[in-house]
């Protein structure tokens, strides 16, 4: 309940002391403000929730709601001032008792006339470090060398060991709880001068050597003020009618909710903030994606994320040497697996490779290495995933489609991250075009809100003719957001595919930034609760 | 890919357009514009295009592009009478070698640099770093031709590029930075290769470096390329640098190969560059059938020119036509000749692509396909939307994480404790792998990590979830999150739903009923709920969920130190299941 004051108080008020700034009709007070206001008025002075509580016999929470109302109305004065409390820690009460490390420490040297380092292990076990650091910092000894041995000799004598002033505060908070007002007194009356700043010093040294912690508490004091009189004044014998705050089974029941008077409520006041769970923001994105190509007559696939370099690469008819199949760029597990195709199809891959084939192809010469299909690796693409779909499924018509995870080696800053979701497609049917691949980039594009769509050419070692789309957003400009084409026959060929492959690879992440208006995709693995309860679920 | 710094001035100058034309053109050419500046562009041109890697190239392609000059380039070669002589000692290094000469040039600072920054990009992806490739170019008039190419022991001392003094072929792979950076492609050789003129001079040390003595400055006017590497693509990197040489005004000169011992890399004797073009065929119902545009011969050749291919039509009288066995009888046919400084062209749908590109992307109009499929989402997608529908009801928030993680994570910070060193030992697995008991080999291991976190595939999704937990720790709670979403075991993917729930009053109970709701909506009400002994639970307050005798899910109040190792201070309550 606190916390509901604290934003009414946030609300209304801004400072200390808060008188009402509107002087609304107070002819309906109702009976608890009565009570309160009466209370205030007999005893006068000013009071605490606690005591007002005790007075009016009106619970503490209800009583400061009350007294808001109250205030809101110009009819009482509420003070709040937050109080900082200091309390011993559990270290912090060993220590108040036994005291610190360094001053028994300083004890045992000036009883010794200095010690070894050893020696003082041996005496302080796990707290030697910690008190030889204090001893060297404040300055009540100093270490020397003598042979191989390091001594610690003390620099003062017993007679000038005073207790300081952080024992002494120790001390001072030893009893319990100790508000910084009661703890600033009982410093000056033990005669000690210490300006603000230099408190301030001791108590954050303690606090980082974790002796003491503290917490703050804001404090209310509420008071009558002259408009509360004159209401008083002005209204004598005002009654404390007994008004219904919650209706009950009970009242309902017994029918003696009739002709009685209903509290007023407030109905602008805050109330508590609740958030409906939502399912993630970019899963809703990635949901409408895949929506949007059911409509479309699309049937989704699913493959595994560990994917043979066959598959992610050979098949595709990318070089063995590409650049992308480097350590650098791609995820490989270090393990080989036995590549999941007919040797047929491997064979078929290797001609295609190294001659072309039996196609009007050059491929790329030298030499295919089985070897090198057999690496295990995290796919760098779902292609891999649609590729093995034709191969199972060669006859046409194929509409299929796939949203999962990739995987690339990249850095990670607010732009890369080393694993993404890809939205991947095919078509594959006779008589299908390039122009319809452009119209299915197009029409998704166009359903995901975009009008504004162009091609250009584009490069992929899979894909002949290929593209790239960008879509435009004003302010903006022109944003590359996916790529395109259609499979080249070096790769339809072997896995025994006759008609034209329409396919796309569309990176999920951008989109997903603009549309969700973050500016670091990490934001969107590594959620805040806060951005999650605060989204939007319609826009 | 490739970024290529394109100076307006450069590029007005070599091809007679003005720059806001290209400015607007040039992206649907077969570039990204990476940025525009008031007087220079950078513009990413694919890998597959190495003949535009340079303002010279651009220019050759733009002008064909925009009609001012379209059609095959072709550029005269005369002999030069130069000879490389190739000792067969260069089989076992580097056994191929080209060579050519251009003359003539006046080169100002700025074409100096195309000229260095067009063999940087070659060296990069067509030459893979110079393993495959390797470009050097020398001021002509600093050596005495003949040259030899040889591979000679490390011993052999010259004064390498940018060095005052002379160096061991030894000291400069030990010292220079291009040696430092480039050793590798020699790593294990007992002799390097060398390019030598008559009089002992170095003209340079492939695929390392060149000679400080034959370097190319304002001054040059005769410049001789040589080109070595590991196969024929060493044709391509010449043809590449010479054609951009010759469009800077210099004329191209051949040089005559001569190996004195038989073959060596495929030379006995030949003339380079050859810049004779390719020759391939196309069928111009393929540009229909592939594009989806009706074009015809005469369209297809002028789109054809606008990319550079020279392009004819047959004429193709029936007598003709039996003779030539390629052209299938009746359809029209288009040949195209390509450009030796072309790389990309590999079969014909590479010249259909350039056709659809020379008649413009934007021109060709979208069509739906007319393809007819009932769509269908995934089983295991319709699944989880059900199952985000449970746990939003139920009041949890979804995330997502990634599947990269750590052992740290997974294991240490869960009390899995797999490091006992023995394969294969069984861990208080999260959940087992289809009701036996999960190994550490089950688990995917990255090979190289990018980073300490990111090192392993998950097997569970639970310690993501605390992970999620301890980085929202300044956020209100309670606090209740799930994933559903896919761990990897021995290589094979499995879906699982996980959730924690956090406050100060997170127990047994709670995780107890949620996890009844849960089994019940899926329809899994017949699955037992059995004491677990998975220590990242508290003990006495953890239990199995078994189905069909095979365990399926774990839940319960999650033990106080895996709390502490997430860095929360709240109790947790959590479950993770099978779906």
């Amino acid at each position: 309940m606190g916390y509901l004051f604290d934003m009414l108080f946030d609300k209304y008020y801004a400072k200390g002391t808060m008188t009402g700034k509107e002087n609304i009709a107070t002819t309906e007070l109702a009976a608890t403000e009565a009570r309160v206001l009466l209370a205030l008025e007999e005893e006068g002075g000013k009071w605490n929730q606690r005591t007002l509580s005790a007075k009016t016999g009106i619970n503490e929470d209800a009583v400061m709601q009350t007294a808001f109302m109250l205030a809101k109305q110009g009819l009482c004065e509420i003070e709040e001032e937050k109080k900082v409390y200091y309390r011993l820690t559990e270290e912090g009460r060993a220590y108040a008792e036994d005291g610190l490390p360094e001053r028994r420490a300083l004890y045992f040297l000036i009883d010794r006339n200095g010690a070894t380092v050893e020696e003082l292990r041996d005496a302080f076990g796990d707290e030697v470090k910690i008190a030889i650091n204090w001893l060297l910092k404040k300055n009540w000894a100093r270490i020397e060398k003598r042979g191989e041995e390091r001594y610690l000799i003390p620099t003062i004598v017993l007679e000038e060991s005073l207790s300081g002033i952080d024992e002494e505060i120790l001390n001072f908070v030893s009893g319990g709880a100790t508000e910084r007002g009661t703890l600033a007194d009982r410093i000056k009356n033990s005669g000690i001068l210490l300006t603000e700043e230099e408190l301030n010093g001791f108590l954050s040294q303690l606090s980082s050597r974790n002796l003491v912690d503290s917490y703050s508490r804001v404090e209310r004091e509420i008071a009558i003020s002259e408009a509360g009189e004159e209401e008083i004044l002005s209204r004598r014998g005002i009654s404390v009618e007994d008004e219904i705050a919650q209706l009950t089974p009970e009242l309902l029941r017994t029918g003696s909710w009739k002709g009685r008077k209903f509290k007023r409520y407030d109905v602008n006041l805050a109330s508590k903030e609740v958030f409906p769970a939502k399912i993630h923001p970019y899963q809703r994105l990635l949901d409408r994606m895949r929506r949007i190509f059911t409509e479309m007559g699309f049937v989704e696939i699913k493959g595994e994320a560990v994917q043979s370099a066959f598959w992610n690469f050979d098949a595709l008819f990318v070089p063995q040497d590409h650049p992308a199949r480097e350590m650098q760029d791609t995820f490989y597990l270090a393990a080989r697996k036995r590549i999941e195709a007919s040797d047929d199809l491997i064979e078929k891959v290797k001609q295609m490779h190294e001659h072309g084939g039996s196609l009007n192809s050059t491929g790329w010469g030298g030499e295919w290495k089985r070897e090198l299909g057999e690496e295990l690796l995290l796919r760098t693409h779902t292609t891999a995933v649609t590729l093995s779909y034709l191969a199972s499924h060669p006859e046409p018509p194929v509409k299929v489609f796939c949203i999962d995870r990739v995987y690339r080696r990249e850095t990670i800053d607010p732009t890369h991250i080393p694993e993404f979701d890809q939205l991947e497609g095919i078509v594959m049917d006779k008589g299908v075009t390039f122009s319809n691949l452009l119209g299915c980039l197009a029409t998704f594009y166009n359903k995901m809100g975009f009008p504004s769509i162009r091609f250009r050419p584009g490069y992929f070692p899979y894909t002949e003719p290929s593209v790239e789309v960008e879509v435009y957003m004003a302010e903006r400009g022109w944003i590359e957001l996916g790529g395109a084409g259609i499979f080249r026959e070096e790769v339809t060929n072997p896995v025994g595919v006759d008609y034209p492959v329409l396919a796309w690879g569309l990176g999920i992440g951008r989109l997903a930034m603009i549309s969700l208006g973050l500016t670091d995709i990490r934001d969107l693995y590594q959620p805040d609760i806060d951005w999650l309860r605060n989204a939007r679920s319609f826009r | 890919m490739p970024v290529i710094r394109l100076p307006y001035d450069d590029l007005e100058h070599l091809t007679g357009v003005s720059i806001e034309k290209i400015k607007e053109r040039l992206p649907l050419m077969c570039a990204d514009v990476e940025r525009m500046e008031t007087d220079y562009m950078d513009v990413e041109f694919f890998p597959n295009r190495p003949d535009l890697f340079s303002v010279e190239g651009v220019s050759r392609a733009l002008r064909q592009f925009l009609d001012v000059k379209p059609g095959l380039v072709s550029y005269e070669i005369a002999k030069s009478g130069i000879e490389m002589v190739v000792d067969s000692s260069v089989l076992d290094v580097r056994p191929y070698v080209v060579c050519g000469a251009v003359k003539n040039l006046r080169l100002d600072s700025s074409a100096i640099e195309s000229l260095m920054l067009l063999q940087e990009h070659l060296h990069r992806g067509v030459g893979r770093n110079r393993k495959k490739v390797s470009v050097g170019v020398h001021d002509l008039a600093k050596v005495k031709p003949p040259f030899r190419y040889l591979a000679v022991g490390p011993e052999f001392s010259f004064v390498p590029l940018d060095y005052e003094e002379e160096m061991t072929m030894a000291e400069i792979l030990e010292r220079h930075p291009k040696g430092v950076a480039y050793r590798y492609i020699l790593e294990g050789k007992s002799k390097y290769p060398l390019i030598l003129d008559s009089e002992g001079n170095v003209l340079s040390f492939p695929p390392i470096i060149n000679a400080e003595r034959t370097r190319v400055t304002e001054s040059t006017k005769d410049i001789f390329i040589d080109v070595t590497g590991l196969n024929e693509d060493v044709s391509i990197a010449l043809n590449i640098i010479a054609c951009a040489l010759a469009e800077r005004g210099g004329q191209i000169q051949s040089v005559l190969l001569r190996s004195l011992s038989g073959t060596v890399g495929r030379i006995e004797e030949k003339e380079t560059p050859c810049l004779e073009p390719g020759t391939m065929e196309i069928s111009v119902k393929d540009v229909k059938s592939l594009i989806g545009i009706e074009l015809s011969a005469e369209e297809c050749k002028r789109c054809c020119e606008r990319m550079g291919l020279g392009a004819e039509v047959p004429v193709s009288a029936p007598a003709q036509v039996s003779e030539m066995p390629d052209t299938i009888s009746g359809e029209e046919t288009l040949v195209v000749k390509i450009p030796a400084y072309r790389y990309d062209i590999l079969h014909p749908w590479d010249i259909i692509e350039d056709i659809a590109i020379g008649y413009g992307y934007d021109r060709i109009k979208p069509e739906i396909p007319e393809t007819v499929v009932i769509g269908e989402v995934h089983p295991i997608e319709e699944k989880k939307s059900a199952i985000r529908g449970i746990m939003t009801g139920l009041g949890y928030f979804e995330v997502l994480t990634f599947t990269l993680t750590s052992e740290k994570k997974q294991f240490e910070r869960m009390r899995q404790n797999p490091f006992s060193g023995l394969e294969g030992q069984r861990f208080g697995s999260l959940v087992s792998r289809k009701g036996k008991p999960l190994h550490l080999s089950d688990v995917v291991k990255v090979a190289s990590p990018i980073s300490t976190e990111h090192t392993i595939l998950r097997y569970s999704i639970l310690p993501n979830l605390l992970d999620t937990l301890s980085l929202n720790k300044h956020r209100d709670l309670p606090q209740r999150i799930f994933e559903v979403g896919p761990v990897v075991l021995n290589y094979k993917e499995e879906y699982r739903l996980a959730a924690v729930s956090i406050h100060a009053n997170a127990n047994f109970a709670e995780v107890k009923s949620v996890v009844d709701a849960v089994l019940k909506e899926l329809g899994l009400e017949d699955a037992e709920v059995v004491e677990s002994e998975n220590e990242a639970f508290l003990e006495g307050r953890r239990a199995d969920i078994v189905r069909a005798g095979k365990q399926v899910g774990v839940f319960g109040e999650i033990h106080p130190e895996v709390i502490l190792n997430f860095g929360l201070s709240y109790p947790v309550v959590g479950f993770e299941v099978e779906i």
